[in-house]
């Protein structure tokens, strides 16, 4: 059992972790984004908007990730009109200089649109919290100062809220780290679904579950020991009065 | 489908083989959701005290176990409890008690986690004082600490438990025949219908996380929010 | 006094544990399975028609179901069926959550050193299927996205005899079927039986097609756990005695028969010599 694992296997496994950490990345760039429009929405004058992202919140909140994934696999193929389907899965290249970028394959797509729909939710509603504590008083004394409700928002609510809501979303973007993993299920070939295959394969179930969950408590520690550093300097800056 | 197979269908989805065989779909969500709570419930109050009472060692190495367990993924986790503690420890563990297991411990350590931060934010003074009025350790900690922590941790208890429902789907990768899996099963028979079976099935969950949340709020009040 | 209770219960709990893995590690499992009066097999519960659930009482039927009763019978107790898919066979087995493992279970030299096989109760060949007219010669997988099941010889064979191909692996058939559909893969690959056998149930069969090629020579026994001889016998025994009195023709027949959604006429009998791959 304790004879270590060859390097071709070794190397299947890192290539599930270049995967993850990939999909985790561009997953985390657009659910900030999204989550961020979807606070505001949520915040908005119009009853009719912020009871549509209440919506959104409740179902994508509510639901299981594993489900979601499985319906943007297999249900959503099955509902687009077949020529979008033809072209969704011919590989298509985009070149700009030297640097190519390719369309990923249906399943990294899917796996990629049910993340971010997900931790969409929730990002927005770390945002939410973070806009919230912000205390009413900064609303009303920029009010005072003649700031309309853009200006407020921009320069004194959402620094602020940003502020707050660090915490929180460091935490959010470690569960998507975790989350990636049940993007397995629809075949996209990140670490879990690696760690699989070389069970699979080798019968070392020791050694390939070993490492795949080595390098998620590498991602997460990572992440852990960024919000720490972003901490200890955000509040000296605040201390020494530049933030 | 006539109309009378699609009740039989549903009844499957719902209750699984039961009594024909072991219970299954939702009723066995529901089993696996409750059983993982309570013990994730357990876990977390004995580790969140356990946190707040230990210092030196003891103390670092509970806080990596806690750490741990929450920087492992659930899928993971389940990988781990269904392939290898059977080997490990020559017990055969029915493939429910794995799935409990992983819930429980991951559960458990987020709630130790909030439950140590509830603790730590009652304050020093409130033990100081209680022991000063003459209460043991253990009294102070069950009389004076445990019922604000727990107030202080019940929203978080109630996220968890949401958490914890949504996971049980998870059980499907190791074939425990919970609702998820059985509506896979349904879906690989008719091969025609995948958009309304996991729409269906997204929609129970959708019920059930809500119905649990509704509950904890009407019952706790003001505290859970 | 409360430290000596705290200071027995340790001792108390390992000697537990210790008893219950010896006793683990000692008994025979034939002498369990009498004992506990059930037989827990694995089967599968979406591949029609080795193991698939029957819609009208819900319970997990089929071809290797059907030779699982056969050794139940034979060691008079009930039969209680454990639904899994390609990929978890061997953990179910291994793990001791099940006893035999009666899955369309590919005999090979590597699972061979992780658990025993019974004697070869059927035949097969790696096939695909692929939508009308995309896949004519072998030497096109190369280019292609190939749907597979995890955990299978299937994916083994064609990505050692294919490096070039894509091999896309999901947890089921049907799963690789439905991206078959959508178009997320271009052939799926499993053995020629299963894949007639689905294709024969598929709602849009004309869209696609089994070419006639074959990449490999399989045969599928039962799966014993390793170092259960006694019970490795008996299996043997129960196969050999069906062959001989033709309730495996007959069973073969229920499933496979002319009257059957895909009929397959019988090349391979328990206990017939095997040709080399």
């Amino acid at each position: 059992m304790h004879t270590w694992l060859e390097p071709k296997y070794f190397a299947w496994l890192e290539q599930g972790f270049v995967f993850t950490l990939a999909l985790c990345v561009c997953t985390g760039l657009c659910a900030t984004l999204s989550g961020f429009v979807l606070a505001i929405a949520r915040t908005a004058q119009s009853a009719a908007i912020a009871r549509a992202a209440s919506l959104y919140v409740f179902v994508f909140r509510n639901s299981p990730l594993l489900v979601q994934l499985l319906f943007w696999y297999f249900g959503a193929a099955a509902l687009l009109p077949s020529n979008w389907m033809t072209w969704l899965n011919t590989p298509h290249a985009a070149t700009w200089g030297p640097v190519a970028l390719r369309w990923p394959s249906f399943e990294l797509f899917a796996g990629w649109i049910g993340l971010t729909c997900y931790t969409t939710a929730f990002v927005g509603e770390e945002f939410r919290a973070g806009m919230r504590g912000v205390s009413r008083a900064q609303e009303h004394a920029a009010a005072a100062l003649g700031m309309g409700r853009y200006t407020t928002l921009r320069h004194v609510i959402l620094p602020q809220a940003l502020r707050i809501a660090t915490p929180p979303l460091a935490g959010q973007y470690m569960n998507l780290v975790k989350n990636s993993s049940l993007t397995m299920a629809i075949g996209v070939a990140e670490l879990s679904y690696m760690s699989r295959q070389v069970d699979t394969e080798t019968f070392k179930t020791f050694q390939a579950f070993g490492i795949a969950t080595a390098f998620y408590v590498l991602s997460i520690a990572v992440i852990e020991v960024a919000l720490v550093v972003w901490q200890r300097t955000g509040s000296r800056a605040l201390q020494r009065g530049r933030a | 489908m006539s109309p009378f197979d699609w009740l039989s269908t549903l009844r499957y989805l719902l209750l699984g083989r039961f009594p024909a065989g072991p219970l299954g779909g939702v009723a066995l969500t529901i089993v696996l959701s409750v059983t993982s709570a309570t013990l994730a419930a357990t876990i977390g109050l004995a580790g969140g005290v356990a946190l707040a009472m230990t210092r030196g060692i003891a103390h670092l190495a509970l806080m990596a176990v806690v750490a741990f367990f929450r920087a492992i993924p659930v899928l993971m986790l389940i990988f781990w409890t269904f392939f290898l503690m059977p080997i490990l420890l020559h017990v055969d563990v029915p493939g429910l008690a794995t799935v409990v297991c992983a819930l429980a411990l991951i559960g458990g350590a987020y709630l130790s986690h909030s439950v140590h931060a509830g603790i730590v934010s009652i304050g020093k003074g409130q033990l100081e004082a209680a022991l000063s009025l003459g209460l043991t350790s253990w009294q102070a900690l069950r009389e004076v600490i445990l019922p604000q922590a727990v107030r202080v941790m019940m929203p978080s208890f109630v996220n968890q438990c949401v958490s914890l429902v949504k996971d049980t789907s998870l059980a499907y990768i190791v074939g425990v025949p919970e609702f998820t899996f059985l509506a896979n099963q349904l879906n690989n028979r008719l091969m025609v219908y995948p958009a309304q079976i996991f729409l269906f099935v997204g929609f129970v969950y959708l019920v059930l996380c809500g119905a649990l949340q509704w509950f904890a709020n009407t019952l706790l009040g003001k505290d859970a929010r | 006094m409360k430290h000596r209770i705290r200071g027995a219960v340790l001792p108390a709990l390992l000697t537990a544990l210790l008893a219950v893995a010896s006793n683990a590690a000692h008994a025979d499992r034939l002498d369990d399975i009498k004992k506990a009066g059930v037989l827990r097999v694995a089967a599968f519960d979406s591949n029609p028609p080795f193991g698939f659930v029957d819609p009208k009482d819900n319970q997990i039927v089929g071809l290797d179901v059907d030779y699982a009763r056969a050794v139940a019978k034979s060691l008079g107790v009930k039969l209680e069926v454990q639904p899994t898919n390609p990929a978890n066979r061997i953990a179910f087995l291994k793990s001791g959550k099940v006893d035999l493992v009666f899955a369309n279970f590919t005999i090979t030299d590597e699972r061979k050193k992780e658990v025993d096989f019974s004697t070869p109760y059927f035949a097969s060949g790696t096939q695909f299927i692929a939508k009308k007219g995309t896949l004519k010669s072998p030497d096109q997988l190369n280019s292609l996205r190939i749907g597979a099941d995890k955990g299978t010889t299937n994916e083994q064979q064609v990505r050692a005899k294919y490096p070039n191909a894509t091999i896309v692996a999901y947890d089921d058939t049907p799963f690789a079927f439905a991206a078959l559909r959508t178009g997320n893969v271009q052939a799926i690959t499993q053995d020629g039986p299963k894949l007639v056998a689905l294709l024969a149930r598929v709602p849009d069969k004309a869209n696609y097609e089994i070419p006639a090629f074959t990449i490999s020579n399989d045969y599928e026994g039962v799966g014993v756990p390793k170092g259960e001889a006694r019970l490795l016998d008996v299996v043997n025994a129960t196969l050999t005695h069906i062959e001989a009195d033709g309730e495996a023709a007959q069973i073969y027949d229920k499933w496979f028969g002319p009257k059957s959604a895909a009929p397959l006429p019988r090349l391979f009998k328990i206990g017939d010599p095997q040709k080399s791959s």
